[in-house]
């Protein structure tokens, strides 16, 4: 971080380089989850929206706060409740006298990365404010359309179905989520050291930004750069083609589901400096990518998920 | 007239036009000793001027003087052959049209037209010659038609020349199943299609029926294999093999031919005493005549051939294809004694007796007691006398016997059986002239003996009380210090027949004889394999299969199945290895191969990168290559700018690259 405060501003820091700082910074603070951080920052990168889910208190919220700070973003947080309204989420317009007309008061969805905590106790009708606004990246309030900002990306976070008081998100919305991750617990050793160490939210607080936004934006661009040769394009579509067409699967990936997953599998090359993609990269991200999309009834039962994901990867060829 | 407008991608490149002519010149080269010199004249003048066109492309001629050389070409056939039909005439238009159009090889379409004519040039070659030589030599000649054809359609880019090898080997090997299909199941014509009339007019060369002065030399300076011959025991000794073939009985003054007579005879003709029969098998190529030769004398006949009176084997039809027979023979024999009308037959004499030749008689007759003491003093005559054994005697005139007898005194089998059978009449003795062949060639490495036509001989028959008909070669009477042997070297080279012992002490010599023996040997492997596979072959295969009674149905059926599942075949071999692969597919098919009969193969859902990291985990030891060969890989295959150069580094690794089997020590080791 000190090291790219000396660079001079216009001559751009590598972009492996950059990715790595962040990826340091969040080691320390959420330890031994090295894949999951992973896997979240190559989702931004990759423009998607992710979703966290696991039991209470395994630092889901640390995380995405960890993530804004990190990048720089403006971070709004929403607790999803049972009833939280529609206005809660993206704003409302209040008579102003002064001015008199209608004055819009952007809610919390106006912000560059948006926590959607609990997002499966809130009711359907909140829930789908949130997602519209993530599949369209702008929100039409009374009939005039307004723009989120950019880079938008939100971070949702779900416990476990069984759990009372949920409302499962439907699988056309969960679709708009590029990843889903779980955290799980932390191993014995790094358990310890979180419970000697110092309090995460403070670490949180001290971090400071290791991107500019207009970098963020870069690295964003340059993920779409990264080449994906005609073997790995067959590869995704033959992942395609085998969840349609195996028995196990009630219905197979979308093309959107497609696009993610290799768009995912890029920013995954970026990560480890590469500039093409590996089928290696494709089979990292696809567990990440499918399993919410496939085994939605299954939400919560982390075998379920995982069963699919290695069912697919071991049936079909490189 | 316009020129034709050619777009730039389908000109035709100088190195394709040079690969081009070189290919028909090699089509063209063995068919060239069979089309009359003027014609071939044409040909290489062509050439020539295509060949300095590439040099100097200005010297081209232009369309006009084209349309001139066309003409200019069908008037030297018709010059030569008076006809552009038939075997001949028709080859040599051919040869001369597709040569013609070498001068107008403007685009890549006037290529791959004349490369696809070649290919009609190539079964035109099997017109004139059939040998394995020719097989092969065509052969090659395809391929590199084949391959000329791959790279001209441009599918490769501009790949260089390896590539297209590949290709066409593959192509070839691909084809070699159903090739092998139909030439075994493929209905069969009876006759080949060259025998269905407009076959040249020459005679073959062989054994005529008939025998004049220089009837043979024809023969005699011909190094074409005759027959092969294949003894059940021992051969008996070369000098002994006379290979009997017709016989004459009929002299005009000039001419011996067979005279009509002994045909008719209608009683069978036995010999009175007999050693023990040897057996052995004749492969004869086609002579179309009736003559099956057998060792003297032969006394079982194969089947569709009987034995005449004057024990001459004689097939039922003319031999116009190859012809495979056994026969059995008896080296000392005694014949019974003719009926009276066959001794004045063989007394007669013809008109131009000259009274020198009836005084040498005289004088015999005169010292000799009995007949065979009488043979003996002939056959000393021609020992005594200054006589010559020469393939090139001097041309005789009206009357042959007796200017040979008195003046020229040299020449070689004929002459001097003629000349003794003559002698023999006017002494009294009836006598007849056998032609045939005499000795023949081991052949160690086919286990065979091969007869030329330069073993072409002519001998005599003398009737003798109590033995009947004997055999007396007068031309090994003439002394060995007398033959020619210049003559049969200047002639016959390295084919010098039993007659002419060649010196074989030279090494060369003895290099250059087990060569020609094996090439012989070849083509009677061929002969017999290839050549020979005739619709009786076809039928006695579908006996096996007991399907006889459907015959070309059957056969046809059967090819029909056959070709089927060799395409099934193919094309499940085909889709097993997942083609098309490209070159770099291949690669990495070869090195997962490689690690995979090492005991570590590669799981179908693996990455290269995984499977080079399980790959290392479990064999530290291959670490250094497979790492070496993944890094270049990896993005060789996956990254947008891959170059060229990786690929020959990745073939010259894994050139090197022998993982160990599993069963070394070593892994053993580590797995306990």
């Amino acid at each position: 971080m000190s090291l790219a405060r000396r660079r001079p501003q216009n001559e751009p820091r590598p972009r492996a380089a950059l990715a790595d700082s962040i990826l340091d910074s969040a080691r320390a603070v959420i330890l031994g989850k090295d894949r999951e951080l992973r896997l979240a920052l190559a989702c931004l990168l990759a423009r998607g929206h992710l979703l966290i889910e696991d039991l209470p208190g395994v630092g889901k919220t640390t995380l995405a706060h960890l993530l804004a700070r990190l990048l720089g973003l403006d971070y709004s947080r929403i607790q999803f409740t049972s009833d939280l309204l529609p206005a809660d989420v993206i704003g409302v317009s209040v008579y102003d006298r002064a001015a008199e007309g209608f004055r819009f008061h952007p809610g919390p969805v106006f912000s560059q990365l948006v926590l959607a905590d609990e997002i499966n106790r809130a009711t359907p009708k909140a829930q789908s404010a949130l997602l519209e606004a993530m599949e369209e990246r702008q929100v039409t309030v009374e009939g005039e359309t307004r723009p989120l900002p950019e880079p938008f990306f939100v971070i949702a976070t779900q416990n476990p179905l069984h759990q009372v008081g949920t409302f499962p998100l439907p699988e056309s919305q969960l679709d708009r989520f590029l990843m889903r991750i779980q955290l799980g617990y932390p191993d014995a050793e790094q358990e310890k050291q979180l419970l000697g160490g110092e309090d995460r939210r403070d670490m949180v607080a001290r971090q400071a930004p290791a991107l500019t936004n207009a970098e963020l934006i870069e690295l964003q661009r340059s993920v779409t750069q990264i080449h994906a040769a005609p073997p790995v394009i067959d590869y995704v579509h033959a992942v395609l083609q085998f969840t349609r067409g195996s028995e196990r699967f009630a219905y197979g990936l979308s093309p959107r589901a497609g696009l993610g997953m290799l768009h995912a599998a890029k920013a995954w090359a970026l990560l480890a400096s590469r500039d093409y993609v590996i089928p290696e990269d494709v089979q990292a991200v696809l567990p990440a990518c499918v399993a919410h999309r496939l085994a939605s009834g299954e939400i919560g039962q982390r075998e379920g998920a995982e069963d699919a994901a290695r069912f697919i990867l071991d049936s079909v060829p490189v | 007239m316009p020129e034709r407008r050619i777009p730039a991608g389908e000109r035709a490149k100088p190195s394709q036009v040079l690969w081009t002519t070189l290919l028909v010149i090699a089509a063209c080269l063995p068919v060239m000793p069979h089309l009359r010199w003027q014609v071939n004249a044409f040909l290489a003048l062509v050439f020539a001027v295509r060949l300095l066109g590439l040099r100097w492309p200005s010297a081209m001629p232009g369309r006009g003087l084209r349309i001139l050389l066309t003409f200019a070409g069908v008037a030297n056939c018709l010059h030569g052959y008076h006809t552009l039909a038939g075997q001949d005439g028709g080859a040599a238009l051919f040869a001369t049209m597709i040569t013609l159009k070498l001068l107008e090889l403007d685009s890549k379409r006037d290529l791959r037209l004349t490369t696809i004519l070649v290919g009609f040039l190539i079964v035109v070659q099997f017109l004139f010659d059939e040998s394995f030589s020719i097989a092969a030599y065509l052969g090659v000649v395809s391929l590199g038609m084949i391959a000329l054809l791959v790279k001209l359609n441009g599918g490769l880019g501009e790949a260089g020349a390896r590539p297209a090898l590949r290709v066409t080997y593959r192509l070839a090997l691909q084809a070699l199943p159903l090739t092998l299909v139909l030439f075994v199941l493929f209905p069969r014509l009876e006759a080949p299609l060259w025998n269905l009339g407009f076959e040249r007019e020459a005679a073959m060369t062989g054994m005529s029926d008939t025998m004049e002065p220089g009837a043979i030399s024809e023969l005699v300076v011909n190094g074409e294999g005759a027959f092969r011959v294949r003894f059940e025991g021992a051969p008996p000794d070369s000098g002994q093999l006379y290979w009997r073939g017709p016989v004459l009985w009929e002299m005009d003054g000039r001419r011996w031919t067979q005279g009509d007579a002994p045909h008719e005879s209608p009683r069978p003709s036995e010999l009175v005493a007999a050693s023990e029969p040897i057996e052995y098998e004749v492969v004869l190529e086609p002579t179309r005549q009736r003559w099956l030769f057998a060792l003297d004398m032969p006394v079982t006949a194969p089947s569709d051939a009987f034995i005449t009176p004057a024990l001459q084997v004689v097939a039922r039809q003319p031999i116009n294809a190859l012809r495979r027979y056994r026969v059995r023979s008896v080296m000392s024999y005694a014949t019974q004694a003719p009926s009276q009308e066959v001794r004045l037959l063989a007394l007669r004499l013809p008109d131009n007796i000259t009274p020198r030749m009836r005084a040498l008689v005289a004088d015999w007759g005169a010292e000799a007691q009995t007949e065979w003491q009488l043979v003996q003093r002939g056959l000393a005559f021609f020992n005594r006398e200054a006589f010559h054994y020469t393939l090139l005697p001097p041309a005789l005139g009206a009357n042959p016997a007796d200017e040979f007898l008195f003046e020229t005194r040299a020449g070689f089998c004929e002459h001097y059986a003629s000349a003794f059978a003559l002698l023999m009449r006017i002494a009294g003795i009836p006598s007849r002239i056998v032609l045939g062949y005499l000795g023949g060639e081991d052949n160690d490495i086919g286990g065979y003996k091969i007869v030329r036509q330069s073993d072409a001989h002519a001998w005599v028959e003398v009737l003798i009380p109590e033995r009947g008909w004997v055999r007396v070669d007068p031309t090994a009477a003439v002394d060995p210090s007398r033959i020619d042997r210049r003559s049969a070297s200047r002639l016959l080279g390295a084919n010098a027949s039993l007659r002419f012992s060649i010196d074989e002490t030279n090494g060369f010599a003895r290099f250059a004889r087990s060569m020609r023996l094996l090439a012989d040997t070849l083509d009677a492997t061929w002969q017999n394999w290839v050549l020979d596979f005739s619709t009786e072959d076809q039928l006695a295969l579908l006996d096996k299969l007991g399907l006889s009674a459907f015959r070309e149905y059957g056969l046809a059926a059967l090819m029909m199945l056959a070709i089927s599942l060799t395409l099934a075949v193919i094309l499940l071999a085909l889709s097993r290895d997942n083609p098309p692969q490209d070159a770099l597919d291949a690669l990495y098919a070869r090195f997962c191969r490689k690690l995979a009969r090492a005991g570590l193969p590669k799981h179908h859902h693996e990455g290269p990168r995984d499977y080079g990291r399980r790959v290392t985990a479990e064999r530290p030891d291959l670490a250094g290559p497979v790492g070496r060969f993944l890094a270049l890989y990896i993005p060789s295959r996956y990254s947008a700018s891959a170059s060229p150069q990786n690929l020959e580094q990745l073939r010259a690794q894994l050139r090197d690259f022998a993982p160990k089997e599993p069963g070394s020590p070593l892994s053993l080791k580590r797995s306990r």
